[in-house]
């Protein structure tokens, strides 16, 4: 007889690969766990990568050139333009909000965005109706030409051919700009797009000295090589050290974006893997039912010879034989992702994708879903190997149940720990990786405990009169009930939910509400100090009784710390926006409205030296304390200060608030513009708010306002957009908890099958058995929800009031879907199984009885 | 029928007892029970129900640990032993063929006789598996699975199992409780074959008289304590 063909492996894995056959049945819901975390993880990084590496592919169109310098408030000298000239081909784009107008009245905030003849020197500029960029933007009939982006024709109800001003220039809609290749780079903007030409510029007579005008120069290297580009922009760096110039080249092109996707990716990851830890209860519960009916098999193993090694490697390598397929599944679901969003909606994400099969991620995810399955399954396959033989003999009496060496326990923490680090470790946020596994720990403890308590509880509670009812309580508390499992997985699916929910809500009523009421009416930006006092007086003649505000405002970047260039400070996370691209700067004689000096002294009015005030917590973020250097780049000049105190600012107030102050004698005498600001007693209305910001634009064209309503509006939208995205990834969580729901609910079907059919020959009717079933289903679920709520709330509470630092918002909306979603699970899968447990014919059972 | 072995005793149970269950459920099975078995014999365990026979068998088989007394079986003392030591040693010198078969649902026929082949480490386990089930009349069901055999080839395929190591002891539980009369008896022919054939020992659990008549020896138990021996009443007599 010639041995089979795995007569080379070793025994346990021989031994497993046969109990395989077996296997077919009742491992779906284990397969299903698996898969769906994994396919979360794996999914999210993939389409992460996608992204990253569609906006590196798209570098060049997405920065216009090989190399992007941008200066602030002033266009490059000359000699800065020959030094950067000198690699190539340069092209020069202005961006400046400005108030647009109709003939009518109508007036909005724009993002102008000003091109010279080189546009775009990467890719293609896409309008309705398609022509030469130089013949839509030309002057003609003493108007330039100009495109506007769909949100510009429509609030402003324009059509091609409509005229509009801008500052002193008129222009006329040419056609309807649909694309732009290098959108991205210039962030996310305030207002509507609105191309015109370089020419067009000086005619809006909005470029004063301090006007708050973007200079991007973009350069098209005569040698594309990597190698003359790193040598390219350190010449440009070199040549001209106190320029300020934020820097970018095509491997680089949206630092500020890549970030956001790196982060937000890692927050889905933190739910994707509470998917997988949801999954891990399904998983333990599935590998512990399918050893409880190998129980006889592995006394027998047992009996003839096998040692509890063999038997733990048999189930270890039959379980890490379905988590391969389970994982293998998840992956090449989650893999597909990119791919399947790049052939169907493309066209909705505004970013270009790059799909590819992402090796790292996607061992990522696998190894996230290996060390789950270990996690979860190394203590059931431990106590499985302590099956006693005596189970095989008729007569054995009273098994007591060995518990396995603390070996294994040992182990399971250890993969628990790795799992944990893991977390950590990609974790670009490490404080938010610990809190959710601090937490998610906590909620896993807690709801044993509650399963525990639940359990003791109807253990104690007076037996009521009605049998069904009492059968419904001992079903809650005795051996083998389902309390522990139905608690734990629903718990946590929906602990997740309603804390997504209530954090969703709270930020939504922080923007909305709390912001909205706080916020100024209107942000007045570039108010020419010459006309300050001029446009005061306008202001408060139409608007009695509102605060109006006003703080001298110039732009500038931080260039170094303590003499340490800005690009060799290593911040910490939070802190490092400060130093990416150019920020508001003040001056101020007093302690700004808003904040509050906690170390160090505030200046004296007649102050002489350059002095500094800056954040607090962004101090500490960048390693800087009272006394320390800070350099800001000002209009092409360095500044240096000393910082003489640190303030805490409330920055939720949306007020005028800078990250830094300075001693006004620190730019005495150089030009810039006020930030003002318009707040009304009684908070934001539009009745009054449109005519005043009609008025303002035709008195003052040149002054830029932005209504905050809008504003506000627009990063309600951005929430939403976020909060959307996670809500997906956490329902991927509760579909994992209706899962192992599911698998423990059929777990118990045996037992529910041998209940029903013992209580029916006792004389019970069907509607009986439904009501006791019901009364326990319902019950469990009823805790589950509320305990799902406290938990979910506290959790909220936690990441709003302390990460967030916003206030907390209860709804009970989501409280009330929280629980109606656990009833019409618990219920739901309950009597569905339940209805075929009542189905079997009593003769069939008792015959195997 | 039966030849008294000369030789030392394969089986040697001095002073075992045993309890089981905890508390109030504690149950004293073996009570003070000494037995000697020579290699080589046959013997049948009987008594009524609980008197403690299946518990003896499971001790001289190194399934269960006992509270007091020795156990030395194949010239090993068991009593020392950990579960693993026992598990090998019963892979070595032991063959159980039990009631209700157990059988390993998800093998084949010719897998379920190899098991104990392979987890010894023996390369020719398959060879030796397919001989010991034509030895009990399946040669031509190798492939078959246990859903797929009547209830006497399932303990056919049980009894090629045991003797598959060629085992110096093999016990038996009420080997064939389970099966018809006529079937049952094909069973214990093989099993009497093989003791014949190999010189194993032999012990049996049964309630059937005329089965219990088929083995050399009778002991039969009652409240876990010996309470007839047919070898002594052979010498005494």
């Amino acid at each position: 007889m010639p041995a089979p063909a795995n007569s080379r492996l070793p025994v346990s894995l021989r031994l497993a690969l046969r109990e395989l056959r077996g296997a077919r049945r009742g491992f779906g819901i284990f397969l299903g766990c698996l898969a769906l975390g994994v396919m979360a993880i794996a999914g999210i990084g993939s389409f992460a990568g996608a992204l990253t590496d569609g906006l590196a592919r798209e570098g060049r169109a997405i920065l216009g050139g090989d190399a992007g310098f941008t200066l602030i408030q002033r266009e490059a000298s000359p000699q800065e333009q020959a030094l950067m000239a000198a690699g190539g081909k340069v092209g020069q784009v202005a961006f400046l909000r400005a108030m647009a107008r109709t003939g009518d009245g109508d007036a909005t905030l724009v993002e102008l965005k000003a091109v010279d003849a080189t546009y775009p020197m990467v890719g293609e500029v896409e309008t309705t109706p398609a022509a030469p960029l130089a013949d839509l933007l030309a002057e003609r009939d003493g108007a330039f030409g100009a495109l506007a982006d769909e949100t510009l024709m429509s609030r402003l109800s324009l059509k091609v051919g409509d005229r509009l001003t801008v500052g002193e220039a008129k222009f006329e809609i040419r056609a309807l700009l649909v694309a732009e290749p290098d959108r991205l780079s210039a962030g996310v903007g305030f207002g509507p797009r609105l191309l015109v030409s370089a020419q067009a510029l000086p005619a809006t007579r909005l470029i004063q000295p301090g006007s708050l005008v973007r200079w991007s120069y973009r350069v098209l290297l005569n040698d594309p090589s990597a190698d003359a580009l790193e040598a390219y922009t350190k010449s440009v760096r070199e040549g001209a050290p106190e320029a300020g110039f934020e820097v970018r080249t095509r491997d680089a092109a949206s630092p500020q974006l890549e970030r956001n996707v790196r982060r937000i990716s890692q927050y889905l990851t933190l739910v994707g893997l509470t998917a997988l830890l949801v999954g891990g209860v399904g998983v333990a519960n599935a590998v512990a039912s399918h050893l409880a009916t190998k129980r006889t098999v592995i006394a027998t193993l047992k009996a003839l010879g096998a040692t509890r090694a063999t038997i733990f490697g048999t189930y270890l390598s039959e379980v890490a034989i379905l988590a391969a397929i389970g994982i293998a599944i998840g992956l090449a679901l989650g893999a597909a992702l990119p791919f399947v969003a790049a052939y169907a909606i493309e066209s909705l994400i505004p970013f270009p994708l790059a799909p590819h099969v992402d090796g790292l991620a996607l061992a990522m995810a696998a190894l996230y879903g290996a060390l789950v399955t270990l996690a979860f399954t190394l203590w059931p396959l431990a106590r499985a190997q302590e099956a006693p033989v005596s189970t095989l003999f008729r007569d054995a009496l009273g098994q007591e149940r060995r518990q396995p060496p603390w070996l294994y326990a040992g182990l399971c923490a250890l993969a628990m720990v790795a799992l944990a680090t893991l977390a950590v470790l990609t974790a670009e946020d490490k404080r938010a990786a610990l809190i959710f596994i601090g937490a998610a720990a906590g909620v896993f403890g807690l709801l044993r405990l509650v399963a525990m308590g639940i359990m003791a509880l109807a253990a104690r509670l007076p037996r009521p009169r009605n049998t069904m009812a009492r059968l419904a309580l001992a079903n809650i508390h005795r051996p083998g009930a389902l309390t522990p499992t139905v608690v734990l997985s629903l718990g946590l699916g929906l602990s997740l939910l309603t804390a997504i929910a209530l954090i969703d809500r709270s930020l939504t009523q922080e923007i909305s509400g709390s912001l909205a009421e706080k916020a100024p009416s209107f942000f007045f930006v570039d108010v020419p100090s010459a006309d300050a006092e001029a446009f005061a007086g306008f202001i408060a003649a139409r608007a009695p009784g509102a605060t109006y505000r006003a703080v001298p405002m110039l732009r500038g970047r931080i260039l170094a710390l303590n003499d340490v260039p800005a690009e060799q400070v290593k911040p910490s996370a939070d802190a490092a926006w400060v130093l990416q691209s150019d920020r508001g700067i003040s001056t101020a004689a007093e302690v700004p409205e808003g904040s509050k000096v906690v170390e160090g002294t505030w200046w004296a009015p007649d102050e002489t030296e350059p002095l500094v005030s800056f954040d607090k917590k962004l101090a500490q973020g960048l390693g800087l304390k009272l006394g320390d250097q800070v350099t800001v780049g000002v209009l092409g000049r360095a500044i240096t200060a000393r910082i003489s105190n640190l303030r805490e600012i409330k920055w939720e107030r949306l007020g005028i608030n800078f990250v830094m102050v300075f001693s006004p004698a620190t730019f005495a005498g150089a030009p810039h513009t006020l930030l003002a600001t318009l707040t009304y007693p009684d908070g934001a209305d539009a009745a009054r708010e449109i005519p005043l910001l009609r008025e303002m634009a035709r008195a003052y064209p040149a002054i830029t306002t932005i209504r905050v309503k809008e504003a506000l509006e627009q990063a309600n939208k951005m929430v939403g957009d976020l909060a959307f995205g996670i809500r997906i990834a956490s329902l991927v969580t509760l579909l994992t908890s209706v899962l192992v729901l599911a698998g423990a609910l059929a777990a118990g079907h045996q037992h529910r099958v041998y209940d029903a059919v013992i209580l029916k020959t006792l004389g019970a009717t069907r509607g009986r058995l439904i009501l006791a079933y019901g009364l326990e289903y319902t019950g469990l679920g009823l805790v589950t929800a509320l305990f799902a709520i406290a938990a979910g709330a506290l959790a909220a509470y936690g990441v709003v009031t302390r990460v967030m630092e916003i206030g907390f918002a209860f709804a009970p909306g989501a409280a009330a879907g929280a629980m109606g979603l656990a009833l019409v699970f618990t219920l739901g899968f309950g009597l569905l199984g339940t209805w075929r447990a009542l189905s079997e014919k009593p003769v069939r059972v008792l015959r195997h009885l | 029928m039966d030849t008294h072995s000369s030789a030392a005793p394969a089986i040697r149970l001095t002073d075992v007892d045993l309890s089981l269950g905890s508390g109030a459920a504690r149950v004293h099975v073996l009570k003070s029970v000494s037995l000697a078995i020579g290699a080589g014999e046959t013997v049948g365990l009987v008594g009524p129900s609980g008197s403690g026979k299946s518990t003896l068998l499971m001790v001289m088989a190194g399934l269960e640990k006992v509270d007091g007394g020795e156990v030395r079986v194949a010239g090993e003392v068991l009593t020392g032993l950990g579960e693993d030591a026992l598990a090998r040693f019963r892979g070595a010198h032991v063959g159980i063929v039990f009631q209700s078969f157990h059988l390993i649902p998800t093998m084949t026929a010719l897998e379920n006789v190899a098991i104990p082949l392979e987890l010894a480490g023996r390369g020719d386990a398959f060879a030796r598996a397919a001989a010991e089930l034509e030895a009990v009349g399946l040669g031509g069901r190798l492939s078959h699975y246990p859903s797929q055999l009547s209830g006497g080839e399932q303990q056919r395929v049980a009894v090629a199992r045991a003797l598959a190591p060629h085992p110096s002891i093999l016990v038996a539980d009420e080997p064939t409780g389970n099966l018809d009369e006529g079937t049952g008896r094909q069973i214990m022919d093989l099993l009497f074959a093989a003791h014949l054939a190999r010189g194993t020992t032999l012990v049996l659990v049964t309630h059937d008289p005329s089965l219990a008549a088929r083995c050399g020896r009778t002991v039969r138990l009652r409240s876990g304590r010996i309470e007839a021996d047919s070898a002594i009443t052979q010498v005494t007599a």
